[in-house]
């Protein structure tokens, strides 16, 4: 009885879906806890897991905090709700360097859980247009983390997300333009899609030599 | 500066505005939302049997939004039929219309994307959600207080 009855409330909570917020009102609303959905309130930092290899980096955050806090690791993803029946379609944001699913994404089999409405799974620069270390990685996970904490208590839609990831993408230019991080020379479609490289785009600091 | 139809109105003790002629010589009339519904059933009945053209468009901003009708008597052996233009002005507070796709079918799509655009209300809508637009979408891009959010690929894509 109890399985079926949290069953039914997470397949409600997913449909009514909200940022951060979701979580309390379920909690509010019925006395349960959301099983495998839910992680501890306190939860310390872990390392954001980066995969060079694969060009492929996620980080699983709880919508709460300032700083990155990614979503444990789970074991056994399976992917879920992807069928016809289930509209067919998942939340998400895509733009050529930012694409974040309202969903669990297994970092190695890529399996999607779309039954974990409560994440959110941010996949950074699948192209690999440009070269990333963990540091501005970190820095993009961190500046997701502050805006989804903006967005607490916004319903969770497209739109939304939308505008998280535009935010996230402006960022990462304002990263090249800084030059913290640089055009991969190495990249399947080389078309500068930031603007063409150049040198000091940003930097104030320097005058240039020959105006006199 | 009355036309035929306005005059009509009048002998039949219909209230409305001319609003003078267009371009072409098509009567142009403003009526009240309030009293819309029942003077298109009236104009339906008098003859205006096809819905040439529904738009909408905002007035100026902070003013008012517009609902046009362009309505047409078509009849057998008839070369020159009969138009007349209907503008229907909401306030931007609260804009309802009566929607008149209980008399004129072919005004569904029309008012629905009158709706997505700019937000006019039509009462009596079948089914009236967003069609061009995202449903998710917040705001009515058409209205000249409209600031487009600050999307990536929007301005970005190529």
């Amino acid at each position: 009885m109890a399985a079926t009855s949290s069953s039914m409330a997470l397949a409600k909570f997913s449909m009514l879906g909200y940022v951060g917020g979701g979580r309390k009102e379920v909690g509010k609303r019925r006395g349960f806890s959301i099983s495998a959905a839910q992680q501890p309130e306190v939860q310390e930092p872990q390392e954001v897991e980066v995969q060079e290899g694969k060009g492929l980096k996620k980080e699983k955050i709880k919508p709460k905090g300032t700083t990155p806090r990614p979503v444990e690791k789970q074991v056994n993803v399976q992917s879920k709700n992807m069928g016809r029946e289930y509209g067919g379609d998942w939340l998400s944001s895509v733009t050529r360097h930012v694409r974040i699913y309202a969903a669990y994404i297994d970092p190695e089999t890529c399996a999607f859980d779309q039954t974990q409405m409560d994440k959110l799974t941010i996949i950074l620069d699948p192209t690999k247009e440009f070269v990333w270390t963990s540091e501005t990685c970190n820095k993009v996970y961190s500046y997701f983390q502050e805006l989804v904490d903006h967005y607490e208590g916004a319903p969770l839609t497209e739109y939304t997300l939308r505008l998280i990831g535009s935010d996230i993408e402006h960022y990462i230019r304002k990263l090249l333009y800084d030059g913290e991080i640089k055009y991969n020379m190495d990249a399947r479609v080389l078309n500068f899609s930031m603007g063409k490289p150049r040198i000091m785009f940003n930097n104030n600091d320097i005058q240039p030599q020959d105006v006199q | 500066m009355q036309g035929r139809l306005s005059a009509w109105l009048v002998k039949h003790g219909l209230v409305h505005r001319s609003l003078g002629f267009d371009y072409q010589g098509i009567e142009t009339l403003q009526i009240k939302p309030e009293d819309w519904h029942s003077i298109a059933v009236i104009l339906y009945v008098y003859g205006y049997n096809y819905l040439r053209s529904q738009c909408a468009y905002d007035v100026a901003p902070g003013g008012l939004l517009a609902s046009v009708y362009h309505l047409t008597r078509i009849e057998y052996g008839i070369d020159q039929p009969e138009e007349v233009c209907i503008k229907v002005f909401a306030p931007r507070r609260n804009p309802r219309i009566p929607s008149i796709f209980w008399v004129w079918k072919s005004a569904d799509f029309q008012e629905r994307e009158s709706y997505d655009m700019l937000g006019i209300f039509y009462d009596n809508h079948p089914r009236l959600k967003r069609i061009l637009m995202p449903e998710s979408w917040i705001g009515w891009p058409l209205r000249k207080d409209y600031i487009a959010p600050n999307f990536y690929e929007i301005q970005d894509a190529y």
